[in-house]
């Protein structure tokens, strides 16, 4: 039995809009509701945890301060893990809010060991344990750990007036308070100044993790046992009360950004910027005031309850009638192909995975910019992107289904039902060869758009 | 039959560059994916306007900028053979006097640097020596975005490459219409901001062909006019870079990029300016003298900047390409027969409107006093001074757009260099302001603005 086709279209909107993309017979277990599926998947007891015995804070610091290596085994292993967790959940709404929030907070493990050795841990530790929570414990973590102050260069930031600062002229670094403002939280025209950036970058300023050569040296403190590790250097900070966006912070030392975060984080402006990117990055290229005021009153409602906010976006209607005008990033495609396929690259083959993400400038933990990855989606559906979209339908089709036995019309019906069209399933019987026909599977547009 | 289809298994060459590679820095034996041991790690991006006042004309000026990335040892690239200390510094990988092709009394370069050495002597070709970017940390991350962002060492972090910059401040002219294909790509940062850059990537996936291509095609036709239009573009853009009609077959990705560069800024109405970026220079071992790792990736490069040549063709002579790296190696070979992370290293420059057959700078020295840092090759000319020099005299920018937006707060300290170029442009351009950071959605959204900036049409 089919699904009506307003169904199947709401099954095809739950798995590309929200989702990871259906594997065989998807639609047909949630077509009776998907939005309900959608909202139990978000209430399902540890959705977002991997699992499994993966690395500590601990040992992801230490392993990240040992050599390329080390640090490079941490960084395969967490995308090894991450690729099962995310080929393993029915639908993959959390994992694709776990992908969002990794991206808001974009770091490249291209910057240093630091990054390479503990971004897994971080995604792990502080994405997935609050992506149904609070966004300040998410933003409090993200600002305390090795890998983001080593990232936005605030490891060796220094306040001109600190005793270190006094003693060997270092000043400090405004990297991390820039972005912390413009892209963490309440973003660009988000009511700062310049003169708030700097304050920002000064109130930052010791909040640093320890090198191996410290820990290797006993240097300023370091050891084997916080090798790695975030650490705050209190002569390293400016000292004295600052005022940020109009507000005084009395508090001093490492309390200071903590207090500061704790009102950034609920910041009104921080509430809008975080409902805009939302809709754009899961509906539409061009949010309308109406969507954003609707995720930016349950974020203010909710202080910041990033569930609540997840639910919300499920509710906009436009989450359910607005037209497939983005395409889904190259990551969302070749997941989405490995949960089709129920297959993903070999272990020792982890080629076959990234070569076609770095052929689209798509590889995970890899964003050159502390933007991250475009919700643009001209960015995306490119001319030169479009055909390097196809060549790599052909690529996987090979790579990963070369012995692909079964019917593809069959499996196309299961993956989209009555959303299959009349001109796709044509295409899928006239193919040829199995191998032709995935190609085309995974290039349709019920398998690209989204 | 996936073995038909997957790219053809590595040569034994390929195996041995890889092998030598492998004993490198840890980041260079990440990078060394089958695509990366070809020494490309990024396709073509050019930019898709032509500048307005040269439109039409097949004799405006076209600049390729090479981005070698890893860090390529500028000492053994042009060797200068007539310092007292080259040979003892250099030990087991000094490349002799003879062996070189000699420049003058003083320097030679690289054997493997045949095609690059023709263009010297026939005067199309140069090298500017003891260059490097003002950051001198040794980082590659750090010192890359430098090159690219052109920013003064102290403001480092930007997210905007100064060759947009510079095409955001150029009067826009028209677009392009025979690549037609318009897009903001991942570009290299260089080329990264506000201004529209058509991206075309030599991959090494097969293209999917016809039959089945058509049933492609007609799909998107039927099903979806976006999907369709787009992919045509790309297509049509990858057909004018790689031309069937020439065979491109068996040789590296690195010198198809070269040839597809040459296609697509030597086309009348093409674009003029385009970026090329090659990894595999990061020697920590192993590196060879005359031969060896070192020497076959010259070799591959010097042969692709000869496909450039000819893919050009008679647009060589209104051409520069400028090759650069983020910094040098150490002086002193190390104890793998390779180099580790310096700072002053080579800029190569190349094509018929090149000053050639001159190794411009000023030369500092490899006695041990002379070292920057008691290790490395102090550098005398920031390249910044490089590019602003090709900027000025060759695409005709003026001081004040090049000191502004383009390479901010350089004036002082790295002047626009002169004599680079044959016949230096008689009017100069001075353009708009270009922003440093492009204006985030958030902002855009926030003002009322539509959001997604709209493409070009084609």
């Amino acid at each position: 039995m089919s699904l009506t086709a307003t169904a199947a279209q709401n099954a095809l909107i739950a798995f590309n809009r929200f989702g990871l993309g259906a594997k065989p017979g998807g639609p047909a277990s949630i077509g009776s509701d998907p939005k309900a599926a959608l909202k139990a998947e978000v209430e399902t007891a540890g959705i977002a945890d991997i699992g499994g015995s993966l690395p500590s804070y601990a040992k992801a610091c230490f392993e990240s301060q040992q050599g390329f290596d080390r640090a490079e085994a941490m960084r395969q292993l967490e995308l090894n893990a991450r690729v099962d967790k995310q080929m393993s959940v029915d639908i993959g709404f959390v994992e694709r809010l776990v992908i969002f929030w990794s991206n808001h907070f974009s770091m490249t493990v291209n910057k240093d060991d630091a990054v390479r050795g503990t971004i897994g841990q971080w995604e792990r530790d502080v994405i997935r344990k609050n992506v149904l929570g609070k966004f300040g414990n998410m933003l409090r973590g993200t600002i305390q750990h090795p890998a983001m102050l080593c990232y936005l260069d605030n490891a060796d930031s220094v306040g001109p007036h600190s005793p270190q600062g006094q003693s060997s002229g270092d000043g400090f670094n405004e990297n991390l308070g820039r972005e912390l403002m413009e892209l963490h939280t309440v973003g660009s025209g988000g009511g700062y100044t310049e003169t708030d950036v700097t304050v920002m970058a000064n109130i930052l300023t010791g909040y640093s993790y320890v090198r191996g050569w410290e820990a290797d040296g006993g240097y300023n403190g370091g050891t084997n046992q916080n090798r790695g590790k975030f650490l705050f250097r209190p002569t390293w900070h400016e000292p004295g009360a600052k005022t940020l966006m109009g507000k005084s912070y009395s508090s001093d030392g490492a309390q200071q950004t903590l207090d500061v975060l704790n009102d950034l984080a609920v910041h009104p402006a921080t509430a809008e910027h975080i409902a805009f990117k939302l809709v754009r990055h899961f509906i539409t290229d061009e949010p309308t005031p109406a969507m954003v005021k609707k995720l930016r009153n349950k974020f203010i409602a909710t202080g910041g309850n990033l569930r609540a906010v997840a639910l919300a976006l499920l509710e906009l209607p436009e989450a359910w009638s607005a037209p497939f005008t983005k395409i889904r990033t190259p990551y969302e495609i070749t997941i989405a192909q490995y949960r089709a396929l129920g297959k993903r690259y070999p272990d020792d083959s982890t080629w076959t995975f990234s070569e076609p993400l770095n052929a689209l400038y798509n590889m995970q933990w890899e964003s050159p910019s502390p933007e991250g990855y475009s919700d643009d989606t001209p960015r995306w559906l490119s001319p030169d992107a479009m055909r390097i979209r196809v060549d790599i339908a052909q690529f996987s089709s090979w790579e990963f289904a070369d012995d692909y036995k079964k019917d593809v019309v069959k499996l196309a019906k299961s993956l989209f039902d009555s959303a299959l069209s009349k001109n796709t399933n044509e295409r899928l019987a006239n193919a040829g060869s199995n191998n032709n026909a995935l190609t085309i599977l995974f290039s349709c547009p019920e398998f690209q758009r989204r | 039959m996936s073995d038909d289809h997957c790219d053809c298994p590595p040569s034994a060459a390929d195996l041995r560059l890889q092998r030598a590679a492998m004993e490198g820095c840890g980041e260079s034996r990440l990078l060394m994916s089958r695509r990366a041991m070809l020494g490309i790690t990024a396709g073509l991006f050019s930019w898709a306007y032509m500048p307005r006042f040269a439109e039409g004309a097949t004799d405006d000026p076209r600049l390729l900028v090479v981005v070698l990335r890893g860090g390529m040892d500028g000492v053994n690239v042009c060797v200068p053979f007539g310092d007292t200390h080259y040979a003892s510094m250099r030990g087991g990988i000094a490349i002799p006097a003879s062996s070189t092709i000699k420049l003058d009394t003083f320097f030679g370069l690289h054997p493997a640097l045949v095609n690059f050495g023709n263009m010297y002597m026939a005067n199309e070709a140069a090298v500017v020596h003891a260059t490097c970017v003002p950051l001198r940390t040794r980082s590659h991350f750090d010192c890359q975005d430098n090159l690219e962002n052109g920013m003064p060492p102290a403001l480092v972090a930007n997210p905007t490459g100064w060759l947009n910059r510079l095409l955001t401040a150029l009067p826009a002219g028209a677009p392009v219409k025979k690549a037609g294909a318009i897009e903001i790509g991942e570009a290299p940062l260089i080329l990264r901001g506000p201004a529209p850059v058509l991206g075309w990537s030599s991959t090494w996936f097969d293209k999917v062909e016809d039959p089945l291509l058509y049933l492609i095609e007609t799909l998107y036709r039927d099903r979806d006019q976006e999907m369709y239009d787009t992919l045509e573009r790309g297509l049509k853009a990858d057909q004018i870079a790689s031309r069937t009609d020439q065979d491109d077959g068996g040789i590296s990705d690195l010198r198809k990029a070269f040839r597809g560069a040459g296609r697509l800024i030597a086309a009348n109405d093409g674009p003029r300016i385009a970026v090329l970026s090659v990894g595999g220079w990061d020697t920590h071992a192993d590196q060879g003298a005359a031969q060896g790792y070192l020497g076959s990736v010259l070799a591959e490069l010097d042969l692709a900047i000869a496909d450039f040549k000819t893919a050009v063709g008679p647009s060589w002579q209104n051409t520069v390409m400028v090759a650069t790296t983020e910094f040098g190696r150490t002086v002193r070979v190390n104890g793998d027969g390779g180099t580790d992370h310096g700072v002053g290293t080579v800029a190569l420059l190349a094509g018929g409107a090149v000053n050639g057959g001159k190794v411009f700078g000023d030369w500092p020295g490899l006695g041990p006093g002379q070292l920057y840092e008691q290790s490395d090759l102090k550098p005398t000319t920031d390249v910044r001074s490089v590019f602003k020099g090709i900027l000025h005299d060759h695409i005709g920018v003026a001081t004040t757009l090049l000191n502004g937006s383009i390479f901010p707060d350089s004036r002082s300290t790295a002047p626009a260099m002169s004599g680079l170029v044959k016949a230096p442009a008689g009017k100069h351009e001075t353009g708009a302001t270009a922003p440093l950071r492009a204006e985030p959605p958030i902002a855009r959204y926030r003002k009322g603005l539509k959001v997604t900036l709209d493409q070009a049409a084609t």
